[in-house]
């Protein structure tokens, strides 16, 4: 009976191409809809997430900052700054297990770095070895800043490659081992980094110490970094932030319930907060496509409508020569599962042609937005998974068009049916 | 008896109740071949629509075959319009984008008969009725006689109890209506098929065997038509 169906089928949709097509282009357009829409947010995410991901660190950083309220006899707007028992405490056991990798640098000094007559702009700031890691710097020759570097104070520089292009030319890598001049002070270059077209990112890193015996003889620090191990969720984060600021808070003779003074920059919290919005546009996105997927399912079922009171007498007939309530309801789901199958599966087809050429177009062209250049859809494709649902909706949307059609159908009575013209 | 219908009573409720069938009793055995002739409105149009089980009636008793015909499921209704009855209607009803062989397999497609096998039969009536070359035809490329012979080569092939035909000449020239006339009764002399003919003239009633003459919804005169087996001929007007 299976084929009986399919053949059945066959011939009823043959014969009606106008109506066949006008259904079919309603599905087909829902789904294309549903492919590009999910396509091009896919591709919107990826390219969101890609480029944060290149700027966010996975790490913790801690800066003094002014004051916003009055305590134990200072002013309000007074200047925080962090200092070598902030960094014993950071250090401190009781955090064991919890805070690693803890590192530290130096405010910055502007710079002209000149060689051969050449000069060029920098921010010469002390750093430790785990700056590397902690700023995702991507090395394009050369080293980092090491452990030797900075326990023998060595005066040695890692600079940008746009830097080292205007200092040495088109290949930055012939500037290492090479002495730049820093005001009175030369530095020996031992690494060039990328800078992604980021030109806010010119910080010529030099050893931590180095930067003390030259620039600050004070023991204050600018910044302290450290990896974070334990807090998982934004509450869990939030907690570990107020624990750790009250005892600097008192250190610094901050008010307690001043939320300036120390200022924390949480890279795992701003990560949870970016997945948590990647996953309401993702919600989102299905929303939208699966509403426009419902406006195709009533086409469809509005066309099955009316296809059907067209057919009322052909099933007058087949009634009149034994066709059971089932085999009309059968009859007409399956022509609607059908249709909506094979013009869904083709407008899921086309629609994946249309991410590929969004791919081609859009997303080989990069946006400048001032301060850099992003690109503004990556790859923007639906998986397979994607795919195979929305085949399984099909089906179910294909069923569900043609109930109640199919119901109207099989319930009239032949000798009604077979009046009507 | 193959039929036996006993005190049926029809009423029509379209804003005011018309009682159209006012207790018919009707007793047509195995191969007879006979005619239900009236006006229209007379009821023979619904009298013949309950003995196809397409409609229900209100009051009464039809048996057909042994079996009560009464207050069936749809399903049951179209398994015995399926095994028991045969229908030829006045405007053929034929299904338009199936061919003459696809319309004539379609009853036996719903007794799960396989594909292969219904067709085989499907031509085999077909020939029958002389119609092979129009196998692959559509309706709308026959002529209305050709397509009259489709609708019986379809009401032939499930073997059906009796066959139904309502106004079977009304939509075709006099010629037409001769040889359609002649093709029913052939197949009741020569098969044995007991056929029930609905018809308004009296040309096509007189090459019955038997007249049932229906006015407002009671059965009148039955005659007998001895005329055209003692004359061995037709008598159309």
């Amino acid at each position: 009976m299976r084929i009986e169906i399919i053949h059945e089928i066959a011939s009823s949709l043959r014969n009606n191409k106008l109506r066949t097509a006008l259904t079919g282009f309603a599905v087909s357009w829902g789904i294309f809809l549903l492919i590009a829409l999910l396509g091009a947010g896919n591709g919107l995410m990826n390219s969101f997430l890609g480029n944060v991901e290149s700027f966010i660190s996975q790490s913790v950083s801690v800066n003094g900052w002014r004051t916003s309220k009055p305590y134990n006899g200072y002013k309000e707007g007074r200047l925080i700054e962090l200092d070598q028992k902030d960094l014993q405490y950071t250090e401190d056991p009781r955090w064991q297990g919890i805070i690693q990798n803890v590192s530290t640098r130096t405010g910055s000094s502007s710079a002209s770095l000149t060689l051969n007559g050449k000069s060029v702009n920098g921010w010469i700031t002390g750093v430790q070895p785990d700056y590397l890691v902690q700023e995702k710097i991507k090395l394009a020759a050369g080293r980092f800043i090491n452990r030797a570097d900075v326990q023998e104070r060595r005066k040695v520089i890692v600079i940008t490659t746009s830097q080292a292009k205007e200092l040495v030319g088109e290949q930055p890598e012939a500037i290492l081992g090479q002495w730049v001049k820093a005001g009175d002070i030369s530095y020996r270059v031992v690494g060039v980094y990328h800078t992604d077209e980021r030109d806010f990112r010119r910080a010529t890193p030099i050893p931590f110490s180095t930067y003390k015996g030259i620039y600050d003889h004070s023991d204050k620090i600018a910044r302290i970094t450290f990896s974070l191990n334990g807090p998982q969720t934004l509450e869990e984060h939030k907690a570990f932030e107020e624990a750790y600021k009250s005892e600097l808070k008192r250190l610094h003779d901050i008010a307690p319930d001043d939320n300036m003074g120390i200022w924390i920059r949480n890279g795992y919290t701003s990560n949870l907060q970016m997945n948590k919005g990647a996953h309401i546009l993702r919600v989102a996105l299905w929303i939208l496509s699966l509403l426009t997927l419902v406006s195709g399912i009533v086409g469809v079922s509005n066309i099955m409508l009316i296809t059907v009171k067209e057919r009322t007498h052909e099933f007058g007939i087949r009634k009149a020569i034994g066709a059971t309530p089932g085999a009309i309801l059968r009859l007409i789901i399956a022509e609607s599962v059908a249709i909506t199958a094979f013009f869904g599966y083709m407008g899921m087809f086309l629609g994946m042609i249309a991410c590929q050429i969004m791919d081609k177009t859009v997303g080989q062209h990069a946006v400048d937005i001032g301060i850099e250049k992003i690109q503004m859809l990556v790859n923007p494709s639906v998986g397979l998974d994607v795919a195979l649902e929305a085949t399984l909706l099909l089906i179910v949307a294909g069923s569900l068009a043609g109930a109640i059609p199919a119901w109207k159908a099989a319930k009239v009575k032949p000798i009604e049916a077979l009046r009507a013209e | 008896m193959l039929i036996e219908l006993k005190d049926i009573n029809k009423t029509y409720d379209n804003g005011q109740p018309l009682h159209v069938l006012k207790g018919i009793d009707l007793q047509i055995d195995r191969g007879e071949f006979v005619s239900i002739m009236g006006a229209s409105g007379s009821g023979k149009s619904t009298l013949l629509n309950i003995l196809g089980i397409l409609d229900n009636y209100d009051t009464g008793t039809y048996y057909l075959d042994g079996k009560l015909i009464k207050d069936l499921t749809e399903r049951q209704a179209a398994d015995y319009r399926n095994r028991m009855i045969g229908f030829i209607f006045q405007s053929f009803n034929l299904i338009s984008f199936k061919t003459a062989v696809e319309n004539v397999e379609l009853p036996l497609y719903y007794q799960g008969v396989p594909r292969k096998k219904r067709h085989e039969m499907a031509m085999e009536y077909l020939e029958k009725l002389g119609l092979t070359p129009w196998a692959a035809h559509f309706p709308n490329e026959m002529s209305g006689g050709q397509k009259q012979r489709v609708a019986i080569a379809r009401a032939l092939i499930t073997h059906p109890q009796i066959i139904l035909a309502d106004e079977p000449t009304g939509a075709l020239d006099s010629k037409t209506s001769v040889e359609v006339m002649q093709l029913l009764k052939k197949l009741n002399q020569e098969e044995g098929i007991t056929i029930i003919v609905v018809t308004h003239e009296s040309g096509v009633a007189n090459e019955t065997d038997k007249i049932i003459h229906i006015k407002d919804g009671i059965i009148g005169q039955i005659e007998e038509n001895i005329h055209h087996d003692a004359w061995g001929g037709p008598r159309m007007k």
